[in-house]
C-alpha cells in the first residue's frame, strides 16, 4: 500500500508540475523523474534478483568472482498493472493530451480501482479518470450486463483454466516422464488455463466494473481465433500491447524509417513485452519467438489485412480462415511452452521431446480420464465462444431475445456447471504473480 | 424538480435491480437444487466430478453403518482412519475375551469422527474408545472422509453442520443429492459385496486384506501442519467421550519406518496428542519390517496386524486402561 501510494504522490505532483511548467527542458527532466521512479521500484522489486543472478553467472564464466547477494523480495500485488497505468498518465500529461487532476483521492482512486488493481486491463488515464468525474446514475442494464459478463469471467476461470491446470501442471512438472504427444497436449492445457484464467479474470473485473458504472477498456477479443500473429496481438491482453505500441512502439518511431527500424522497434517491443512478464529468460525467449512470428508480417505490410471481425454473417469459417486460425493456434501454443517452463533447459528439452519420434505415440499421464471431461468442456467452450465472436463478451447477446425464464434458466445453468465442475483447492490467478 | 425525477428514476431501477436480484436467487436455489439431483441420475461419473456420491465406493462404510446399528454394549469401540479398520482386528480381540467394534473409516478425520460419536457413543455404549490418530487426518480438510459419511449413513443435521464446517462445494453437492436419494429411497435396496478380491469385510467393522508386501521406496521428507479445525474437532469429541463417563486412549499405530522417518516434526505431534489424554506411538514401541509387515507405506498386512494388535491388548492390560 505505502508502494502504491508513494508512486501515485510522486506521479499526481509530477502531473501538476507539466502543467504549469513551460520549458520543455524542464518537462522532460519532470517526466523523466516520474518514469525513472516507476521504473526503478519496478526494477527493485521484480528484477533486482534477476540480474543479480545474471552478473554473478556471467562473471563466473569469465573466471571473476563477484560476491553479489540476492535478496528474499517479495513482490508487491499488481505492481506491474499500476506502474503502467500510473505511467501513462504522467506520459499522457507531459502530451497535454490529458488535463491533471487536482484531486489526489480520484487519482488515487484512479489508480488503486479495486477490480483491475491486480491484473488489469492496464486503464489510461485519458478513458478512466474523466469517468470518476461525472456523476453516475445507476444504469440497470448496464448493471445486468456487467453482472453477466462477470458470470462468463467465474465460468472461464473457474471451470475453464482452473481444469486446464490440474492437467497442464501434471505434465509440465513430471515433462521428462512423458511423451512428446503428451507434452504437446500439455501444451494445448496450458494454452486454454492461460485464455481461460487471465481473460476470465478481465471479464470479472470489466463486468464488477460496469456494474459500478464505470466502462472498462477490453482487454480480450478472442484471440485463438486470429487469422495471424498481428491479428492475435490485436486480440490478446490488448490494455498491454496498446499500452507497448502507444509509449514504446510509436515514439521509437514505429514502422516508420525503413526496415532495419521496423525490425529494432518491433524486437524491443515483443522483448520489452516478454520481460514485463517475469524475470525469467523464459519470458524473453517467449517474447522473441512472438517478434519473430510477426516480423514477416510487417515487413511485408500484412500486419493489418485482418481487422475485421471474424466470419461475419457466417455460422462457420471458410476453408482458409480455418486453415489461418489453426495455424495461428499452433504458433501461439509452440511459444506459450516457453511461457510456462521453469526455465529455458526445461522449455528446450520440452521441444525437443514434442519433435521427436515419441510425437507418434497416444498420450498417457496421470488423470487422463479426467482429461477427455476436460476436453469436452473446451470444445463447449469454443463453441459458445464462437457463436459470440463478434461481441463484447462471449454471452453478451446470447439469448438476450429469449424470454425470463430462459435467460435465468440459462445463467442458472453456467452457474450450475460452475458448481459441477470447479475445483475444490485455491487456484490462484496466473496474472497475479506478475 | 429534475433533481427529485433522478432521485425517483434512481429509486425506481435500483428497486428493480434488487428485486430481480432476489427473485433470481430464490430460482437459482429451486434450479441448483433440481438440477444436482437430475444430473447426478443422468450423467455419467466423469460428468459429476463435484458429484462423486461414493455409496459403497471403499473402506466398506455402507455394511460397517449397517452393522453399529445392531451393535449394543461393547467393551472397545475403535476409531479412526483405515488405520484403524485395517489396523485393529476384532478377531483377535474377541480371542482374548474383548468385545469389539471398529467404526474406522477411510481417511477419517475429528471432524467425522465426532459426527460417528454423536450418532452411535450411546448406542454401541462401549468401555473404552481407542482412537488411532494418524497425522495425515488431523492435517488434511476432511472431505474425503465427509463424502463416505454423507452416502454411506444418514443424512441429518449432522451433515448439513459438518458441510457447513468443511465449506466444500464437492459437499454440498453431494448432500443434496444424498438427501434426495434418501427421501426417496434409492439406496434402501443397495447392498454392499462384502469382499472385492482383495479386501474382506469381516464382521465387527474390521477390513482383512490379502497377504502382500510393500517393495520399500524413498520418501520425500516433509513436516506436519496441523488443522486448527481438525484439532479443534479432536478435543471437542473427547470431551464428549469423556462426558458419558467412558475412558479413551489415544494411539498411533505403526507405519513403516520409511515413511515415519520422513516426518521431521513428529515429536511435534506426540507432545501435542499427549495433551489430549493418554497417547501411545506404536512407532516408537514396535520394530517391524518395513516390507514383511506392510502392504504399503502405511498400512499393515496381516502379519504386521497380529504383532500389533496382540501388543496393543498387552498395554490394555498392564495400564489397566479397561477398567
Amino acid at each position: 500500500m505505502s508502494l502504491l501510494f508513494f508512486s501515485s504522490s510522486v506521479d499526481y505532483w509530477v502531473g501538476l508540475v507539466l502543467e504549469r511548467e513551460q520549458s520543455p527542458r524542464k518537462r522532460k527532466l519532470y517526466l523523466w523523474a516520474s518514469l525513472g521512479t516507476n521504473l526503478a521500484l519496478l526494477m527493485f522489486f521484480k528484477y533486482y534478483n534477476f540480474f543479480v543472478d545474471n552478473f554473478v553467472t556471467a562473471f563466473t564464466f569469465f573466471g571473476i568472482n563477484i560476491s553479489a547477494r540476492s535478496l528474499n523480495i517479495i513482490l508487491p500485488v499488481g505492481l506491474s498493472f499500476y506502474t503502467f497505468q500510473s505511467m501513462s498518465y504522467g506520459i499522457d500529461v507531459y502530451r497535454r493530451k490529458l488535463k491533471p487532476t487536482k484531486d489526489f483521492v480520484t487519482f488515487l482512486a484512479f489508480v488503486s480501482f479495486f477490480p483491475q488493481l491486480v491484473a488489469g486491463p492496464i486503464e489510461r488515464a485519458t478513458h478512466l479518470l474523466p469517468q470518476f468525474y461525472i456523476k453516475r446514475n445507476f444504469d440497470y442494464d448496464k448493471a445486468v450486463d456487467g453482472l453477466r459478463q462477470a458470470l462468463w469471467g467465474f465460468f472461464k476461470k473457474m471451470v475453464i483454466a482452473d481444469n486446464c491446470a490440474v492437467h497442464a501442471d501434471m505434465i509440465f512438472n513430471h515433462s521428462s516422464e512423458y511423451t512428446g504427444s503428451t507434452l504437446l497436449l500439455g501444451a494445448f492445457f496450458f494454452a486454454f488455463q492461460i485464455y481461460g484464467d487471465f481473460s476470465g479474470y478481465s471479464d470479472i473485473a470489466i463486468g464488477i466494473s460496469r456494474l459500478f458504472g464505470f466502462d472498462l477498456m477490453k482487454n480480450f477479443n478472442f484471440p485463438y481465433f486470429s487469422r495471424d500473429i498481428a491479428e492475435f496481438w490485436r486480440r490478446w491482453h490488448i490494455s498491454l500491447s496498446t499500452w507497448f505500441r502507444d509509449y514504446l512502439y510509436y515514439p521509437l518511431g514505429g514502422s516508420r524509417g525503413g526496415v532495419l527500424k521496423t525490425i529494432r522497434n518491433t524486437l524491443i517491443v515483443f522483448l520489452v513485452s516478454g520481460f514485463w512478464h517475469g524475470a525469467n529468460w523464459t519470458f524473453v525467449v517467449w517474447g522473441l519467438l512472438n517478434a519473430l512470428y510477426f516480423m514477416p508480417l510487417v515487413l511485408s505490410h500484412r500486419n493489418r489485412i485482418h481487422i475485421h471481425g471474424i466470419s461475419p454473417g457466417r455460422n462457420l469459417p471458410t476453408f482458409r480462415e480455418f486453415l489461418s486460425i489453426v495455424c495461428t493456434f499452433v504458433l501461439v501454443v509452440f511459444a506459450w511452452i516457453f511461457f510456462r517452463a521453469q526455465d529455458l533447459s526445461h522449455a528446450l528439452d520440452f521441444v525437443g521431446e514434442i519433435f521427436s519420434s515419441s510425437f507418434f505415440t497416444i498420450p498417457q499421464f496421470e488423470g487422463q480420464y479426467q482429461a477427455v471431461t476436460t476436453l469436452i468442456l473446451i470444445v463447449l467452450f469454443v463453441c459458445v465462444e464462437w457463436l459470440g465472436r463478434n461481441e463484447e463478451y462471449a454471452i453478451g447477446k446470447l439469448g438476450l431475445t429469449r424470454g425470463k425464464p430462459y435467460r435465468w434458466a440459462f445463467y442458472g445453468f453456467i452457474l450450475f456447471m460452475i458448481g459441477m465442475f470447479m475445483q475444490s483447492n485455491e487456484t490462484p490467478f496466473i496474472y497475479f504473480q506478475f | 424538480m429534475r433533481h427529485l425525477s433522478f432521485i425517483f428514476n434512481f429509486e425506481m431501477t435500483m428497486k428493480k435491480f434488487l428485486k430481480h436480484t432476489i427473485l433470481f436467487a430464490l430460482f437459482f436455489l429451486i434450479f441448483y437444487i433440481g438440477m444436482v439431483f437430475v444430473w447426478g441420475v443422468v450423467m455419467p461419473p466423469r460428468f459429476r466430478p463435484n458429484l462423486t456420491y461414493p455409496l459403497g465406493a471403499h473402506g466398506f462404510m455402507h455394511t460397517r453403518i449397517q452393522e453399529v446399528k445392531n451393535t449394543n454394549n461393547v467393551d472397545i469401540l475403535f476409531l479412526g482412519s483405515s488405520h484403524a479398520y485395517r489396523g485393529f482386528d476384532t478377531r483377535i480381540f474377541e480371542e482374548k475375551g474383548l468385545s469389539s467394534f471398529n467404526l474406522g473409516s477411510s481417511a477419517q478425520s475429528p471432524i467425522e469422527s465426532q459426527i460417528l460419536l454423536k450418532r452411535y457413543l450411546s448406542k454401541i455404549n462401549p468401555k473404552l474408545v481407542v482412537w488411532e490418530v494418524f497425522p495425515a487426518t488431523i492435517e488434511g480438510d476432511g472431505v474425503e472422509s465427509a463424502l463416505d459419511l454423507i452416502a454411506n449413513d444418514k443424512i441429518d443435521y449432522l451433515s448439513f453442520g459438518m458441510a457447513w464446517e468443511l465449506k466444500n462445494i464437492s459437499l454440498y453437492n453431494n448432500l443434496l443429492f444424498g438427501f434426495f436419494r434418501e427421501i426417496l429411497g434409492m439406496d434402501r435396496d443397495f447392498e454392499e459385496p462384502k469382499s472385492d478380491g482383495t479386501n474382506t469385510y469381516i464382521s465387527g467393522g474390521y477390513v482383512e486384506r490379502s497377504l502382500e508386501y510393500w517393495h520399500v521406496k524413498p520418501m520425500p521428507a516433509k513436516r506436519l501442519t496441523i488443522n486448527p479445525k481438525q484439532l479443534e474437532a479432536l478435543e471437542k469429541a473427547i470431551e464428549l467421550i469423556k462426558s458419558q463417563g467412558r475412558d479413551i486412549v489415544l494411539v498411533q499405530a505403526p507405519t513403516t519406518a520409511t515413511q515415519y522417518g520422513s516426518i521431521l516434526n513428529n515429536t511435534m505431534f506426540d507432545s501435542l496428542m499427549s495433551r489430549q489424554g493418554y497417547y501411545k506411538n506404536y512407532n516408537q514401541i514396535l520394530a517391524l519390517n518395513d516390507s514383511l509387515h506392510f502392504y504399503d507405506s502405511h498400512h499393515l498386512n496381516q502379519a504386521g496386524v497380529e504383532i500389533f494388535d496382540t501388543k496393543f491388548i498387552e498395554d490394555l492390560k498392564t495400564n489397566n486402561w479397561l477398567k
